[in-house]
């Protein structure tokens, strides 16, 4: 079998190819190759006014920008010691459920189900199954309506500042989504149902799992930062445990642990960490899949989505009828030289920011760590164990599989390619 | 009454992106008598992707305002209907960010509900992130406000 090369991948975020190297049969060479040019966010951020830091994140991602603005915001936050008030932080829990919502529901059903149906892409499987489509846009929708409910617009949401909200959002606005919310709550259900039946390929990976947890709650803001191999560190820690680094034949950097091994950030890392803080829907659709923890097959991270869309679905709803916003919406920041980081659970897994910034609340300097570059060195690692299976496939066979592969992480390649100093080398 | 949406797409920071966004902005200050007709319904809509489709309910008909890069010159005015959209497939490849050809291919495998389509697309010169709009599009700008104001005409007649 010839050498596996996909030169410009469908269905994700961004332009990467896939080359998969052969020689007797072995896979000598596997990379993902990130075409999409460096976008230098955490150049423009220095020398910005910090309340700017959580509109331009935002930008970064046009899928999940309420994950940028909230590292942003919890980082800047820690930098000049500021705690918000618990309404603001319920709210943001909302806004984020928002983005899970319409994230997932794109993923499970436009991006990955066509995959596992045999579906060339999404707009095949609207032309076979236009009402499978249907729920999906329409589940998709309602967490746009949260995000524009609470940040004025859907894409690029502009509420959330330093400190809290800029406003409260109207209670009727939000408390007028809770019929949808609780259609949609059901749609999630069946959407585990419909995920069960769906045929995964083979592949179990012994990963290590890492992702942000909190006792009381499904880990999304705030907690420590957990990993399956017993380290636990707090959020401030993070670089001690993780660390960023340029590989040649990509534009996005690539994540290992502080041990030189690979790690696995997203669903299901946190299903598999933090299933015991699901919501009680979520946790009995769990119970009844039958599925035993540690789920370990990466295809399966769609199972996992549709069980963290049963549990977002239902947290908005309790979190709307729990809505009762009393006070400022923001807490007064008094200005002084600091450095902070933050981290939450962004959809496709955990997304870190530091800053540095000096007595003006000026941004001296900027980190931030995207999901994708923490998984793309596993995505190659699983390449590699899922290679002695694709010698035996068809060429087309093999790359639509490697490709699937590819696309069940979800990457985001866009968000991946951030670094600030871009280096050209010739071979 | 024929109900008409005028909608803008582009992003803000991306150079010539934002050519459909501000063209229908320039075109509102221009001509605010049609503008401001109550079956005129205006929209600017960053990324929409496939909330385009839900942007098309309950409207008879709709202008889509968009940046569009082919062989022709920077700041060429393209007039096309739904049918002449696919010689301009995006090859963006990607799910997140659907453009509005795939869209509306997506919005006819969903629904029977035929709507008259029109598309005003810009040629970009550049679409860099953080630029401005070129000289040669903004240039451009009041071709494309006639070009809105002309199509609008025909359809509500």
């Amino acid at each position: 079998m010839k050498n596996i090369e996909v030169p410009a991948l469908a269905r994700v975020e961004g332009e990467g190819g896939l080359y998969i190297g052969l020689e007797n049969g072995k896979a000598v060479e596997i990379r993902l190759d990130i075409y999409e040019p460096p976008r230098f966010f955490e150049g423009f951020l220095k020398d910005r006014f910090l309340q700017e830091v959580p509109d331009i994140t935002a930008r970064i991602c046009g899928i999940c920008p309420v994950a940028y603005q909230m590292s942003a915001a919890y980082a800047l936050e820690n930098a000049l010691g500021v705690k918000i008030s618990p309404q603001a932080r319920a709210l943001r829990r909302l806004m984020y459920c928002g983005e899970y919502i319409e994230s997932h529901a794109l993923h499970i059903y436009m991006l990955q189900a066509p995959d596992l149906l045999g579906k060339e892409s999404a707009l095949e499987l609207a032309a076979e199954a236009p009402e499978v489509v249907k729920t999906a846009l329409r589940l998709k929708k309602i967490g746009n309506e949260l995000l524009k409910a609470i940040g004025g617009r859907s894409v690029h949401p502009v509420n959330v500042c330093v400190g809290g909200f800029y406003s409260w959002p109207e209670a009727k606005a939000l408390k007028a989504l809770l019929p949808d919310l609780e259609w949609g709550l059901n749609a999630a259900l069946d959407t585990v149902k419909l995920a069960l039946t769906l045929p995964y390929p083979d592949l179990e990976i012994d990963y290590e799992f890492v992702a942000l947890h909190h006792p009381d709650e499904y880990g999304v803001i705030e907690g420590e930062i957990w990993s399956s191999n017993g380290r636990k560190l707090s959020i401030a820690e993070y670089e001690n445990g993780y660390i960023e680094e340029h590989v040649k034949h990509s534009n996005a950097l690539h994540s290992h642990t502080v041990d030189g091994s690979t790690y696995l950030v997203g669903p299901l890392a946190r299903l598999n960490l933090n299933h015991e803080q699901l919501m009680p829907n979520a946790k009995k659709a769990l119970a009844d899949s039958g599925i035993q923890l540690p789920l370990k097959n990466p295809y399966k991270s769609l199972i996992a989505r549709g069980i963290e869309l049963v549990h977002f679905y239902e947290e908005a709803i309790k979190l709307i009828n729990e809505y009762k916003p009393t006070g400022p919406a923001h807490v007064e920041l008094k200005l002084k030289a600091g450095e902070g980081s933050g981290a939450t659970e962004a959809p496709r897994g955990l997304l870190y920011h530091r800053y540095k910034i000096d007595g003006n609340g000026m941004v001296q300097f900027a980190k931030i760590t995207p999901p994708t570059a923490q998984n793309l060195p596993r995505i190659e690692a699983d390449l590699f164990a899922l290679t002695p299976k694709l010698i035996s496939m068809s060429e087309a066979e093999a790359t639509l599989t490697a490709e699937h592969l590819v696309r069940s992480y979800d990457p985001c390649i866009s968000c991946a390619t951030h670094f600030l100093k871009l280096k050209v080398e010739e071979k | 009454m024929t109900k008409v949406a005028v909608i803008g797409i582009g992003q803000s920071l991306r150079g010539d992106d934002v050519a459909g966004l501000e063209a229908v902005r320039q075109w509102r200050e221009k001509f605010p008598e049609t503008a401001n007709r109550p079956e005129v319904q205006i929209e600017a809509s960053e990324l929409p992707g496939l909330a385009l489709i839900d942007a098309l309910k309950d409207v008879d008909a709709a202008i889509l305002v968009d940046a569009v890069q082919s062989s022709a010159k920077s700041g060429t005015v393209h007039r096309l209907s739904e049918e002449d959209l696919a010689s301009f497939t995006s090859d963006s490849k990607s799910a997140h960010g659907w453009g509005v050809a795939e869209t509306l291919q997506m919005r006819s495998q969903l629904t029977d509900e035929k709507i008259n389509i029109r598309i005003i697309g810009i040629e970009t010169a550049q679409v860099e992130l953080g630029a401005r709009l070129s000289q040669v599009v903004e240039d451009a700008m009041p071709i494309i406000c006639e070009a809105i104001e002309e199509e609008i005409h025909a359809l509500l007649k």
